[in-house]
């Protein structure tokens, strides 16, 4: 643990989306602030690719090019989260994983001993069926360890640029 | 954002008519178009993307449900139009389809097209949730079922 704050690993999970952007933001800004270690973790949801490939909504030749254009995503958000990180002085580690993303972030909290997540924003209570429950509600239900979720995209972004 | 976040009651048709696949695809795209000002140049370009999907092979399932999707070049977000055929309609697959979700897809977010092409599928495992949908009168009772 660092001296003053309850954590010293950060790690910020990134999906392409908006709100994984701000999270990776406020994630660096973080660890500048509290001298933690960062790590950016990107998963290609395989899982769902071949569940779509059983259901026959996907044929192979389509799974192949999705898996491409994900990696291709998860190279993109990699190197963003590194110029958000270098910008500030801050160094990130990040990788890129393939399976259930809420799965692969509980394994990768303890295989490295994160003890804090940054996620992106939840979804509003909606629906109470899980089949539509998001990967970032699973992540927060599931972490084995404190979660800390972003959710005001515009004044993040002016709080990393003025900061 | 996930399927709970795309649909749209006015992108719901409760009762489609037609009972062509061409046509079906036509009268799905038509209706998202028709709520998002877009013009016939633009609508040709989303049929003929989705039409080229099914050619790959059909996206029709089982117990009824088909789900024609493409990657739409310029489409800033991803857009679910649901539609209830009264009649099952033969798609291309095994069997015949009267439920069908249309997703056009971003190209620029593929993660986000894996899950909400995912949600629909694992709401489709329900035999209860199915049935409810084949019998919905309205574009009403369609959406409220996504919000149980």
């Amino acid at each position: 643990m660092s001296e003053n704050y309850p954590f010293s690993r950060i790690l910020v999970y990134l999906d392409g989306s908006e709100g994984s952007m701000s999270a990776s933001m406020y994630a660096v800004l973080l660890a500048r602030s509290t001298g933690a270690s960062l790590h950016a973790l990107y998963c290609i949801n395989t899982k769902a690719l071949g569940d779509l490939v059983k259901a026959h909504i996907f044929v192979s030749q389509e799974k192949a090019e999705y898996l491409e254009d994900l990696n291709k995503d998860a190279r993109r958000h990699i190197r963003h989260i590194e110029k958000l990180a270098q910008s500030k002085n801050v160094t990130v580690r990040g990788e890129i994983v393939e399976g259930s993303p809420s799965a692969e972030v509980s394994r990768y909290i303890k295989a490295n001993g994160i003890d804090l997540l940054v996620l992106g924003p939840v979804n509003m209570i909606r629906s109470r069926r899980e089949e539509l429950t998001s990967e970032n509600d699973r992540m927060l239900r599931t972490a084995s360890c404190p979660v800390l979720v972003c959710r005001d995209d515009e004044k993040l972004w002016q709080m990393f640029e003025e900061t | 954002m996930g399927l709970i976040d795309i649909i749209r009651k006015d992108l719901i048709i409760v009762p489609l008519k037609s009972s062509k696949k061409e046509d079906i695809i036509d009268d799905l795209v038509s209706l998202y178009c028709e709520k998002n000002n877009l013009d016939e140049t633009r609508k040709a370009e989303i049929v003929k993307a989705v039409l080229d999907r099914e050619l790959i092979a059909s996206t029709a399932m089982d117990k009824g449900i088909a789900i024609p999707h493409a990657k739409i070049p310029g489409l800033k977000d991803s857009a679910v139009v649901i539609g209830i055929s009264r009649l099952p309609v033969d798609f291309g697959g095994a069997e015949k389809s009267n439920i069908f979700f249309l997703l056009l897809a971003s190209q620029d977010k593929p993660t986000e097209h894996i899950q909400i092409l995912s949600s629909i599928a694992k709401l489709c495992t329900s035999d209860l949730f199915v049935r409810m949908l084949s019998a919905s009168k309205s574009a009403d009772e369609v959406y409220q079922l996504f919000f149980d």
